[in-house]
């Protein structure tokens, strides 16, 4: 049974649930995070990975540089650290 | 480095760069040196649609009743986009087919070249069904000065890269006169006119487009030209897919893996890259200015688009490792543009509701004693 893994952005700390994406879990939690196919070809998600590792069911289609990851696709295996910040509004509200 | 179209080396295409070895002969896919490009292809081949498959006749009510600064910006980037894919649809195939050197990077760009000529015909498909003479539309693209002002700035690197090829080609390195012009040719500088030219298609398919895409999306907000929406949507996806290639060769390129002098030539190129990513996003500001001026449409403006354009540049710097030039531009102002770009669940026609990323004959045939480990007997 898979459990939650924690993610830590550069604002916040969340708990990932089994059930959802990064990506999801990304925007469940208010980040400013870009999106456009949700399916490991375009890009427009990736970000930097600052600690841990992360699993692809397949290997995406978009380029990747080292370090960096696509929340959109990727599986977390361990707690991870990454390189993304909360939208303004957001923000504001918390 | 003479052109053919079947060498008749013997070569190893595995050990040949992704331009300027020797041309590709057999166009054979059961190894590749860069994999990424097969892939591209397969996917590129799943996308398929077809323009006639997208039922637009509401658009044509639609169009009708749209107030007259609105239509102006509705069929203004009908006409750019148009004159953009009239480029894409040729210019990839004739600029860089004669460099390349592998097979599978090959027929990615002419798998990305054909999508493009679909996008076109798109075009005429949406425009035949909102006004009765399509002609009036598209005699006013070669007449209109702020889409002509475009067309210039994006085919000057593709034409660049052309001329100087048949230069390298017919006449080899060296100072030549031709027709009274004189001519430093150089291996180099070809490779320089490549990776420009490269960057310069980059920058049309990650920048150029979205204006368009915004606006269009932003009448599907307010439920009107649902049809084109729909199209625009599997123009977008296609067009993520191209940004990803190019995105590719351009990181290979920078990277020298297989050519360490396409290193030294990316590293020459940087400020120049840069500056074609901020004359591009200058550019498209003017264009909006154009677009909007008759008035803005509702939901959109030429503040919130110029800060768009400026988001999305930044982005798409970061992806082919150039710093951001727009400081203050860290969040998306549309936001809401991000679902409609999202092309899964593309409802094409009313009766039949097709999903998009439905890979047409794609099989997995790779088992591996893992996949039946949960079976019991």
């Amino acid at each position: 049974m898979k459990k939650a893994i924690q993610v830590s952005t550069e604002e916040l700390a969340f708990q990932l649930a089994p059930s959802e994406t990064l990506l999801e879990g990304l925007e469940r939690t208010g980040h400013q995070v870009e999106y456009q196919c949700r399916s490991g070809y375009c890009g427009s998600c990736r970000v930097t990975l600052h600690s841990g590792s992360v699993h692809y069911e397949t290997t995406p289609l978009a380029h990747l540089n080292k370090n960096e990851i696509l929340p959109c696709c990727c599986r977390p295996l361990e707690p991870i650290e990454v390189s993304i910040g909360l939208k303004v509004k957001a923000k504001k509200s918390a | 480095m003479k052109y053919s179209t079947f060498s008749l080396a013997d070569n190893d295409q595995l050990k040949e760069p992704m331009f300027f070895g020797r041309p590709v002969n057999v166009a054979r896919y059961d190894q590749q040196k860069y994999p990424i490009f097969e892939k591209l292809i397969e996917k590129q081949l799943s996308f398929f649609w077809r323009p006639e498959e997208v039922d637009v006749s509401q658009d044509r009510s639609d169009y009708r009743n749209l107030p007259e600064h609105e239509k102006h910006i509705f069929i203004s980037n009908l006409k750019y986009q148009t004159l953009l894919d009239s480029i894409q649809g040729r210019s990839p195939n004739v600029a860089f087919l004669p460099l390349v050197s592998i097979p599978e990077l090959e027929t990615w760009i002419e798998t990305w070249s054909f999508s493009e000529t679909i996008h076109s015909r798109s075009y005429t498909h949406i425009i035949r069904n909102i006004v009765n003479d399509p002609a009036v539309v598209f005699d006013d693209i070669m007449r209109n000065q702020h889409i002509i002002e475009r067309a210039t700035d994006i085919s000057k690197h593709y034409d660049d890269l052309i001329q100087y090829t048949l230069l390298y080609t017919k006449l080899g390195a060296g100072t030549h006169t031709v027709n009274g012009e004189t001519h430093q040719v150089n291996l180099f500088e070809l490779k320089r006119k490549l990776y420009l030219c490269m960057m310069s298609v980059n920058v049309l398919e990650a920048i150029r487009f979205y204006v368009s895409f915004a606006c269009s999306f932003a009448f599907a907000e307010r439920r009107l030209m649902e049809g084109n929406a729909k199209i625009i949507r599997l123009i977008a996806r296609d067009e993520a897919l191209h940004l990803t290639g190019t995105q590719h060769i351009i990181n290979i390129m920078q990277e020298g893996k297989d050519d360490p002098e396409m290193a030294e030539v990316a590293r020459s190129c940087r400020e120049e890259s840069i500056e074609i990513f901020r004359h591009a996003a200058q550019q498209e500001k003017e264009w909006a200015e154009y677009l909007f001026r008759d008035g803005s449409m509702i939901g959109l403006n030429k503040g919130i688009l110029d800060q768009y354009i400026e988001y999305i540049t930044n982005h798409r710097m970061d992806a082919v490792g150039l710093e951001p030039i727009f400081e203050k531009a860290t969040q998306n102002p549309i936001p809401w543009i991000n679902a409609w770009l999202v092309s899964d669940n593309v409802q094409v026609a009313p009766q039949e509701v097709e999903v998009s990323s439905y890979l047409v004959g794609q099989i997995d045939s790779e088992i591996s004693a893992d996949d039946l480990g949960d079976f019991e007997l």
